[in-house]
């Protein structure tokens, strides 16, 4: 039972830290092009902003357990299969990028518009907008939205767990909801509480030491 | 030179903050642009360099029309205009150091090149111990200093001044004016101030540019603006001059007598103009009122005296002063 929990421990570390790599990954860029596409002053810019804001919503809306039936021929298609840690990192994925994209566009519109006005005063370029002022100047909120998304994808993760994907989750339905098995619930949540206090008190720390 | 012709901004709520308005500032000039709350200052320096788009009107520095301009073009020609921003837009992630060196980094210098520059300007604005500071441990002196270094270290044509004072003491304000004026003369950089604030007027501007509901009330030299404007400056800007005028006029017609206002400006304030001119004419004056006060570096007095008119040289008394003073005013 011990190194059930073990791995099932692995298995949920596994899940959250892949999809949460593709929010990373995906999700902040998808942020940085929301907030510019709303700065811009192009016609184009503000129908392309709508739309994508629009598709954002749409998956935000989705509750995760419909979403995992719902991308069924996706997650086939990119992992071959739709059981197990691997096939469930696909709609972890699909669900925390708009997350996580939502996350960045509201800590950039945090910033304010005096620093906007200083950056096209000094004529900067997007590019250089990006990588100099918008990027560091939210790096203490982006590690606390990232704390965030870490803690929610452990949630997600054991949602996912009902239809198959193993881990935590996987398991307290196993063992505490078919077998009864209280003590292995117990433990189960006990390492659930436990990483995510561990992952807040991280996240929090570094976003701190970043606050200058 | 900056030139602004027949600009109007109209905000999307249909409010019309700006109007009409025409001005120029010289090459090397420090123009004062003053109003009260609302006036509009904020937005005519944003539109300046158009971070915000004027309705209608022409921007023109050095005869290039900015908005005429292609995105690319006007992107490179907003490194000529500086502007030091009324709450300093510092970047809470990098010192003292890295905010000045930003626009450099923009410009793609050698780390090398930037280095020494940015020390240089440092060292100019007494800078240095604080290099390695964040915005967050600095004092409101330090970080208008580091605002102004990061203005002056890409080298602009001109620098546009946001309140620069509003939230500084009276003792730093003083060190900022004179730090401002002293770029001023150094550089011959031509600077444009927006301010609420009268002293920043008569301590460093060349000419001032007053702004009343979206207008250009009133544009020209210093001097002028304080002699013609003076009533309605005392009444808006609580300018004083504290005379109980009832008992003045009282007085003036009890004893027939004349009242002349006398307005001194330049190196004659410090002459005894009307001491000589009296005793030539042998007129009596009676000093009610006098001050004077410095509009850059030159001095600028206002005196209101009442004379004795039964005295046949009165109007020859009068001819002669007008000729060695700025203005006489008769006020009866
Ligand atoms: N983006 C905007 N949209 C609509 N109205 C605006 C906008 N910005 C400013 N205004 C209005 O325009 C007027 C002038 O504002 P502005 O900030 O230019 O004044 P100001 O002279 O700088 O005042 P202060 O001395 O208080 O800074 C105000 O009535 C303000 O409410
Ligand atoms: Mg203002």
């Amino acid at each position: 039972m011990v190194q059930d929990l073990i791995f099932a421990t692995l298995e949920t570390l596994y899940m959250t830290l892949v999809s949460a790599l593709f929010a990373i990954l995906l999700g902040i860029p998808l942020g940085i092009a929301l907030y510019m596409l709303s700065k811009s002053e192009k016609k184009s810019s503000k129908t392309l902003y709508s739309v994508l804001d629009w598709v954002v919503n749409i998956f935000r809306s989705i509750p995760f357990i419909i979403l995992i039936i719902l991308i069924i021929p996706l997650t086939r298609l990119l992992t071959g299969t739709i059981i197990g840690s691997t096939a469930a990192i696909v709609p972890l994925s699909i669900a925390a990028i708009p997350f996580m994209a939502r996350l960045a566009e509201n800590s950039f519109n945090n910033l304010s518009q005096g620093l906007w006005d200083t950056a096209v005063s000094m004529g900067m370029t997007n590019w250089q907008f990006i990588s100099k002022v918008l990027l560091p100047e939210t790096a203490p909120e982006m590690v606390a939205n990232i704390t965030l998304l870490i803690i929610n994808l452990i949630t997600y993760t054991a949602i996912a767990g009902a239809v198959g994907a193993g881990g935590l989750g996987a398991m307290a339905i196993n063992y505490g909801y078919q077998r009864f098995r209280m003590d292995v619930l117990i433990y189960d949540v006990i390492i659930l509480v436990l990483l995510t206090q561990v992952i807040q008190f991280a996240g929090t720390k570094i976003s701190n030491s970043l606050r200058k | 030179m900056l030139e602004i012709k027949d600009l109007n901004l109209i905000y999307e709520d249909n409010y019309h903050v700006l109007k009409d308005i025409n001005f120029k500032v010289e090459d090397g000039e420090i123009v004062g642009i003053i109003g009260l709350s609302g006036a509009g200052k904020t937005s005519l320096l944003r539109t300046l360099n158009l971070l915000q788009v004027p309705t209608s009107g022409k921007i023109l520095l050095d005869g290039v029309d900015l908005t005429s301009l292609e995105k690319e073009e006007l992107r490179k020609i907003r490194k000529k205009i500086s502007i030091v921003f009324q709450h300093f837009n510092l970047l809470s992630s990098r010192t003292v150091f890295q905010n000045v060196a930003l626009p450099l980094e923009i410009e793609g210098l050698l780390k090398k090149e930037i280095e020494d520059k940015v020390n240089k300007m440092l060292e100019s604005m007494n800078l240095i111990p604080r290099k390695d500071a964040y915005p967050s441990q600095l004092s409101g002196g330090e970080k208008q200093r580091t605002a102004i270094a990061r203005a002056l270290i890409s080298n602009p044509d001109i620098i546009l001044f946001d309140e620069p004072t509003s939230s500084l003491d009276p003792k730093t304000t003083q060190k900022i004016l004179d730090l401002i004026l002293e770029i001023n003369q150094s550089t011959k950089k031509s600077i444009l101030i927006v301010t609420h604030e009268m002293d920043v007027i008569k301590k460093i501007c060349d000419k001032v540019v007053y702004l009343k509901n979206g207008y250009v009330d009133f544009m020209g030299p210093v001097h002028e603006f304080f002699i013609e404007k003076e009533t309605e400056l005392n009444d808006e800007f609580y300018q004083e001059i504290n005379i109980d005028w009832n008992s003045i006029w009282q007085m003036v017609k009890d004893k027939n007598q004349k009242l002349l206002k006398i307005v001194f400006w330049g190196s004659k304030t410090h002459e005894p103009v009307l001491y000589d001119v009296a005793k030539k004419y042998d007129v009596s004056v009676n000093i009610l009122y006098g001050k004077i006060e410095h509009l850059k570096e030159n001095p600028y007095g206002t005196m209101i005296v009442a004379i004795r008119s039964e005295n046949s040289h009165v109007e020859k008394f009068l001819q002669e002063l007008s000729k060695n003073v700025y203005k006489v005013e008769v006020l009866n």
